[in-house]
C-alpha cells in the first residue's frame, strides 16, 4: 500500500477517564483512579437505576458497564459510593475542558467529539509544545490534571481515524494513558485485532455481516477485495477497508452541517401507559416541547413523526416493537396544530397497546417568516392563537418552565413537570446549586 | 443567617430521614481546581453502599469564612463532619488540624 499520497498530520483523540465518575470524585476531594465509584441515575424511568458512569476501580472490582448496568447489577459492597449526577456540572467542565485545548491548537484545529472526547488536530502546532507528539500528549494530560484534577487519555494518529483507533485499543489500556497509531504501523496495531467489535464503527449487525463474508479479523477485513466488499455492502464496505488501513480523508476544518435537520424528541415513560387518556397527555406535552423548541430556533415545520414504543410484554404479544408514521403537514410552529395531527397519527395507528417510549420529530424545516392565514377561521382569531404560544414561551424563558404548564400536565400521565429539570435526561444539578 | 448556610441546612433536613441502621455523615471538602468548599451527605446502611448528595458548593474560598459557616452548621446539627483534601491545613482561630489524616483514596 502506497501511502505517500495519503494526508499526513498529527491528530490527537483526547478523552476523560471514566468522565462523570471522574469529575465526582475530584468534586469530593478523592483521587478519580484509587475511588470506588459509579454515578447512577435514579430519574423515575430509569426502573430503579441506571449506570451512567463508574470509576476506573468500580469497572475492575464489579465489572459495571455504563449505560447498560442497572441498579440490580450493582452490589452491595459497603466500600462502594454511589453518588446523583449533575449534567450540568458535566456541561461545564466539558467547556473547560475544551477551553485548555485550545491554548494548544486553533479554534478551528478543534472538534469536539462527544461530552468527554475531542479531535485535536496538532498538525501545525504541535511542534510548539514539544519534541515529540507523545511529549505535547503528555503535557496536555498534565495540563488538564493540574488544572481539573481530572485524567485523560490521548489517542495519537496521522490521521483522525488512526488516534480515535490508537485511543480505543491502546490508549485506554496502556499505564501512560497514551496509545499511538501511524501508517507504518498499521499492520503491527490494526491487523492484529481478532475481534471486529472492538474497532471504532464496527457493531454486532456489522461484525455478523462481515461473518457471513468469511471476515473474522481485521487482517482479513484488510485483505479483502475492496470491489467485492463494496458490492455487497456499498459504502460502508469501501468505509471499512479504508478504516482496515487505517486512512480517513476527512478534513477537520471543513465543518458540515447536517443536509436535513430535524428537531424532536422522545422519552422513556416511568412505567406502563394503559389507558388512551394517559399516553394522549403525554404526547401533547411531548408536541409542546417540541414546537416550542421549533419557535425558539425560528422555525417551522412541514413534516412530523410520531414514534410509539410498546413495553416489552405488550411488542412480544403484538409482533412489533411499536409503530412510526410521518405525515406531511402545512408548514407551522403551533402547539395546536403539531398536537391535533400528532394524536390523529396516533389514534390511526394505536390498538390499544401498553406503551412505554414516546418520540416525536419534526422535519422539513423552513425559516419562521410568517403565519399562512386560511379561509376558514376569522384572521383575528388564528393571529391570537399564534400569539398566545409566543406568549407563553416568553413567561418560561423569564420565570422556568413550571412557573407555567397547562392543567392537563396534572394529570396522571403527565411527565413534563418532573422533567422540567432534567438535562439529556438526567438530573442536571441545578438543584444542588 | 446567612445565604450558604441556610441552602445547606434546608438540604441537610431534608436529607437526614433517621432511618434506623444508616449513619448519617457531612463530608466537606476543599476543591482546589474550582475554589470552592463542597458540602455533601453521606449516608450508608448497615452493610450496604454509601451513598453520597450533594448539598452546596460554597464559592468564598477562606478558610475564615468556612470556619464560621462550619460554627453556624454545629449549631445545627449534631452528625459527624468529615474534611476530606485539608490535609496539614488548620483553622484560622485555634491552629488546630482540620483533618487529621489523609484518606487512602485522597
Amino acid at each position: 500500500m502506497d501511502y505517500s499520497k495519503e494526508p499526513h498530520g498529527v491528530y490527537f483523540l483526547i478523552d476523560n477517564k471514566s468522565f462523570y465518575a471522574s469529575v465526582e470524585a475530584v468534586a469530593r476531594g478523592l483521587n478519580p483512579l484509587k475511588v470506588t465509584l459509579v454515578v447512577m441515575s435514579e430519574a423515575s424511568n430509569t426502573n430503579g437505576g441506571l449506570v451512567l458512569a463508574t470509576s476506573p476501580e468500580a469497572k475492575k472490582r464489579y465489572h459495571l458497564q455504563a449505560n447498560v448496568s442497572r441498579q440490580r447489577n450493582v452490589p452491595d459492597d459497603p466500600q462502594l459510593m454511589v453518588v446523583p449526577p449533575r449534567m450540568n456540572l458535566y456541561i461545564k467542565r466539558n467547556l473547560q475542558i475544551n477551553d485548555i485545548f485550545r491554548r494548544y491548537v486553533a479554534n478551528e484545529d478543534l472538534l469536539p467529539y462527544s461530552i468527554d472526547e475531542s479531535i485535536l488536530n496538532l498538525t501545525h502546532s504541535w511542534k510548539l509544545f514539544g519534541k515529540t507528539p507523545r511529549e505535547v500528549a503528555v503535557r496536555i494530560q498534565k495540563t488538564v490534571r493540574r488544572e481539573l484534577g481530572l485524567y485523560t487519555t490521548v489517542g495519537i494518529g496521522d490521521n483522525p481515524v488512526q488516534a480515535k483507533l490508537a485511543l480505543d485499543l491502546y490508549a485506554k489500556h496502556n499505564p501512560d494513558l497514551i496509545g499511538e497509531i501511524h501508517y507504518e504501523t498499521v499492520p503491527d496495531t490494526i491487523w492484529t485485532v481478532e475481534k471486529l467489535t472492538d474497532i471504532w464503527g464496527i457493531a454486532d449487525r456489522t461484525a455478523a455481516h462481515l461473518n457471513r463474508l468469511g471476515i473474522h479479523n481485521m487482517y482479513e477485513l484488510a485483505h479483502v477485495n475492496p470491489y467485492e466488499l463494496s458490492a455487497e455492502m456499498g459504502l460502508i464496505g469501501q468505509q471499512l477497508f479504508a478504516l482496515a488501513w487505517g486512512i480517513d480523508r476527512s478534513k477537520l476544518h471543513n465543518r458540515r452541517g447536517p443536509k436535513n435537520a430535524s428537531l424532536g424528541n422522545s422519552q422513556v415513560l416511568p412505567r406502563d401507559y394503559v389507558t388512551q387518556q394517559d399516553i394522549e397527555t403525554v404526547i401533547k406535552e411531548v408536541g409542546e416541547q417540541v414546537a416550542a423548541r421549533l419557535r425558539h430556533h425560528h422555525k417551522q415545520a412541514g413534516c412530523i413523526s410520531l414514534g410509539i414504543g410498546f413495553s416489552y410484554a405488550a411488542s412480544e404479544a403484538d409482533g412489533r416493537g411499536g409503530f412510526h408514521q410521518e405525515m406531511r403537514i402545512a408548514p407551522t410552529d403551533q402547539n395546536a396544530v403539531i398536537v391535533a395531527d400528532l394524536l390523529r397519527l396516533f389514534r390511526r395507528n394505536w390498538e390499544g397497546q401498553i406503551v412505554r417510549n414516546v418520540a416525536v420529530y419534526t422535519t422539513r424545516l423552513s425559516p419562521a417568516t410568517g403565519l399562512q392565514l386560511n379561509f376558514f377561521e376569522p384572521a383575528a382569531a388564528q393571529i391570537k392563537r399564534a400569539k398566545t404560544d409566543h406568549v407563553v414561551d416568553e413567561i418560561r424563558d423569564r420565570f422556568g418552565f413550571t412557573k407555567l404548564v397547562y392543567a392537563s400536565s396534572l394529570l396522571k400521565g403527565g411527565t413534563a413537570i418532573e422533567r422540567a429539570s432534567l438535562v439529556g435526561g438526567h438530573n442536571g444539578g441545578n438543584a444542588y446549586e | 443567617m446567612n445565604r450558604d448556610l441556610k441552602v445547606i441546612t434546608e438540604r441537610l433536613d431534608a436529607g437526614f430521614q433517621r432511618r434506623p441502621q444508616v449513619r448519617y455523615q457531612v463530608m466537606i471538602t476543599n476543591d482546589p481546581y474550582d475554589k470552592t468548599y463542597n458540602f455533601f451527605l453521606n449516608y450508608q446502611h448497615r452493610d450496604r453502599r454509601l451513598r453520597s448528595k450533594p448539598l452546596h458548593s460554597v464559592h468564598d474560598y477562606r478558610l475564615e469564612y468556612l470556619e464560621q459557616l462550619i460554627k453556624g452548621l454545629r449549631d445545627h446539627t449534631k452528625l459527624t463532619f468529615e474534611f476530606v483534601g485539608f490535609t496539614g491545613e488548620r483553622w484560622p482561630s485555634n491552629q488546630r488540624l482540620i483533618q487529621s489524616r489523609r484518606l487512602n483514596d485522597e
